[in-house]
């Protein structure tokens, strides 16, 4: 038996290597990929360009701009005279946030009542969040602190005495700057994988039956199993090194901090690598040309993508939605490549997470292995 | 000239007949972007509430619990147990049991009087939506209740204390309401179409030169330009459909608001889809196999997906990254169609994107052209 899978894995290692091209593009995709997701993401935004009418021109609504710059959120980066004119600046795309000042500012301060229009551009998904609450948050530290340099010069308070009585502190767990790309490496990690293992196997055999070899290597006393053993194996050496290369790269050249055991997330890996070959050759039995293959391989990337939580959170999502998730195999590693690497949790935490994952691997490979089959016959 | 519109009409009715033969496949394309919609719509929520949260309340006074109240009252924030000491929080983060937690000192009541307490909201970091809407969240609800706490005190002292000189009032302009569909929809359609787009046609092209039939086709008296123009126009009908569409369900059936001019949309479509050709074709001069075709596809989706600005805004990025982008025609469509079908503004306001499109269209297709005349040659 092992040297029969011994002998396709000879065939198939043989053959992968032969095709330089493809197995270059295969071990430098993951590189660019992190390259451009290492420079492209950035969800907290700051030095928004910002267009500013203000009306009154006094000293308190120059303050008031004053502090919506110094957050280093906003960049004024126009006057304008008008909202109207506000308004069209943001139309037009060249300003992303506006802010209005009605005239006689400083006396409607001193009258309790001044308003103050803050416009952003909501068509704009991360920009906007950010403006949102970077305003909201400063105008209201703004108008606490006019309030308290009342209190100071009316001599109730004296200035060194703190006038809230309360303090409430934020503080982040494992990600403390909010960097995005400590948020995203184990996700990608595990994207990576997947989409490596469940488009080359499906592939592979696809690209068989294809060309229509798959009939000849069924004739040999090679039983599917060991068929399936032996053309898998050189992917999950192309999948391993993938990983390693991103681990690599994201712990040396970006700096993101791998918290916890490095062989404890390679074992997961190894595991995880056979639930994507698993899919793969599901997939592979239920397409008809590569080209479908494709398509379907290309429908569970932007599925994983969208609901396994690596971008945005599952907790969030109505359960049935929940449950299609649970149909990739990414869903099932994302929390324990988070745990181990971001979280630097071991074994005892991931309990759970490592059984499902483990259930998983046993149910699609069983459920390959005999689609496979059924097809054959 | 009757005899080219001759040649023309029968190229195309040999792709048009090509294309319907493969049932299988176009129904993938056809659904796909459909069950994208669907999915994001009801999947995606990027503004996280009801955060599983557990409380370390050690001080159990009616200060602590109703500042417990004033977080649970903001809706981010769901309590889920009570624990004992911070150290019980961090644990219970640790194991994905909670995303937030409150830690709150002895004597918090006593603090409140003399106007030192402090509370501490810590959050899981490895979950970027979460920390994000969970921190405002926080900051917010904490800022508040001390301003309560503040005027509250004053009244006690007889100062008439207006905690509010300036109110603030940020408006989110075109998505007023916050829906993540109206961020997501317009990108989406055109991220996707895109993808099916140069796939599609790099595909059909370079399974005509695996085959070899594309000898045979060079045979016939059709001319090159009038193959490529025969072969481009089902796929180009069949993408435009597709969508229009697509657009149509987001619009009747999710009813993301259409705020534009459809007919410019249209327009704007015939030459967005028609530049996703243009690349496919160059793709499918470069790749020699379907499999390299699709890899170079996936390679080009996940460029469009991060660097267009559909999700991950363009303004942060670097300048080189940003030059990346620009390779890309989504990235042009992107802003139009959410200037179009989001801001409701007109052609005047973004005919430099347009230009752009006829542009890039226009090089991109005389490269394409050199390339396969080469290859070819």
């Amino acid at each position: 038996m092992f040297k029969r899978i011994w002998t396709v894995m000879q065939k198939e290692f043989i053959q992968t290597l032969r095709d330089q091209r493809t197995l270059r593009i295969q071990i430098m995709l993951p590189v660019i990929q992190l390259i451009l997701f290492g420079y492209a993401i950035t969800t907290q935004v700051n030095h928004i360009p910002t267009i500013v009418a203000d009306q009154s021109l006094d000293a308190v609504s120059r303050a008031f701009v004053d502090a919506l710059t110094t957050s280093g959120y906003f960049d004024v980066i126009a006057a304008a005279t008008s909202q109207a004119e506000v308004v069209s600046a943001i139309d037009a795309g060249r300003a992303q946030v506006g802010v209005v000042i009605p005239p006689g500012f400083a006396a409607h301060v001193g009258l309790d009542d001044a308003q103050v229009l803050i416009l952003v551009d909501g068509s704009d998904l991360f920009t906007s969040q950010s403006a949102y609450n970077a305003a909201t948050a400063i105008a209201q530290a703004h108008a606490s602190q006019i309030v308290v340099q009342r209190l100071q010069r009316s001599g109730q308070v004296r200035p060194d005495q703190s006038w809230l009585p309360l303090d409430t502190r934020v503080r982040i767990l494992y990600n403390p700057d909010l960097k995005d790309l400590w948020f995203l490496i184990p996700g990608m990690i595990a994207m990576l994988l997947q989409m490596q293992t469940v488009t080359l196997t499906a592939a592979a055999v696809v690209r068989e039956r294809e060309v229509g070899t798959i009939e000849q290597l069924l004739v040999t006393p090679i039983r599917p199993a060991e068929l399936l053993i032996g053309k898998i194996a050189p992917n999950m050496v192309i999948a391993l090194v993938n990983m390693l290369t991103i681990l690599g790269m994201g712990v040396f050249w970006f700096r993101v901090p791998f918290q916890g055991n490095f062989w404890l997330f390679f074992a997961l890996a190894l595991l995880y690598v056979f639930s994507g070959l698993g899919l793969g050759l599901l997939l592979s039995t239920v397409s008809q040309n590569q080209r479908q293959v494709q398509q379907l391989n290309g429908m569970i990337m932007v599925l994983g993508l969208l609901l396994s939580g690596f971008i945005f959170p599952r907790s969030a999502m109505p359960p049935v939605i929940r449950l299609v998730g649970n149909i990739f195999p990414l869903t099932y590693f994302i929390p324990i490549a988070r745990g181990i690497v971001t979280k630097g949790i071991g074994l005892a935490y991931l309990r759970n997470e490592v059984a499902a994952l483990a259930a998983y691997v046993v149910v699609i490979m069983l459920l390959a292995t005999w689609t496979f089959r059924q097809r054959l016959d | 000239m009757g005899k080219r519109t001759q040649r023309l009409a029968a190229l195309i009715r040999k792709e048009t007949t090509q294309l319907l033969r493969d049932r299988r496949t176009l129904t993938i394309i056809m659904t796909l972007p459909l069950i994208e919609l669907f999915l994001f719509a009801y999947a995606v929520r990027l503004t996280v509430d009801h955060l599983p949260t557990v409380v370390a309340d050690m001080s159990m006074d009616p200060q602590s619990r109703s500042f417990v109240n004033a977080l649970v009252n903001s809706n981010y924030f769901d309590i889920t147990g009570y624990v004992a000491s911070q150290a019980d929080v961090v644990r219970a983060i640790d194991e994905g049991r909670a995303k937030a937690g409150l830690v709150i000192p002895p004597d918090f009541a006593t603090r409140v009087e003399r106007g030192n307490a402090e509370a501490l909201v810590i959050l899981d970091g490895s979950d970027s939506f979460s920390v994000s809407s969970g921190y405002s969240a926080a900051v917010a609800a904490g800022q508040d209740r001390a301003l309560g706490l503040a005027t509250e005190k004053a009244r006690r002292l007889g100062i008439d204390l207006k905690i509010t000189p300036i109110v603030a009032s940020v408006q989110l302009l075109y998505n007023p309401s916050l829906n993540d569909l109206i961020f997501i929809m317009p990108g989406l359609v055109a991220m996707l179409l895109q993808i099916l787009t140069v796939l599609t046609t790099a595909q059909a092209v370079v399974k005509e030169y695996e085959l070899g039939t594309i000898e045979g086709l060079l045979a016939t008296p059709a001319r090159p330009l009038e193959l490529v123009v025969g072969k481009l126009a089902p796929n180009m009908l069949l993408m435009l459909v597709n969508l229009g569409f697509t657009t149509l369900v987001g619009v009747f059936w999710f009813g993301v608001p259409f705020q534009g001019d459809p007919w410019l949309f249209a327009w704007l479509s015939v030459l967005f889809v028609a530049s996703g050709l243009a690349l496919g074709l160059l793709v499918s001069s470069i790749a020699r196999t379907q499999r390299e075709a699709q890899q170079v596809s996936a390679m080009i989706s996940l460029v469009s997906m991060l660097l267009t600005g559909f999700i991950y805004p363009r303004g942060p990025m670097p300048a080189a990254i940003r030059l990346v982008g620009n390779l890309i025609p989504l990235t042009y469509f992107i802003r139009i169609a959410r200037g179009i079908i989001t801001k409701g503004i007109g052609l005047s306001f973004m005919w430099t994107d347009a230009v752009a499109l006829v542009i890039y269209g226009v090089v991109i297709l005389g490269f394409a052209a050199m390339m396969t005349k080469k290859r070819l040659g």
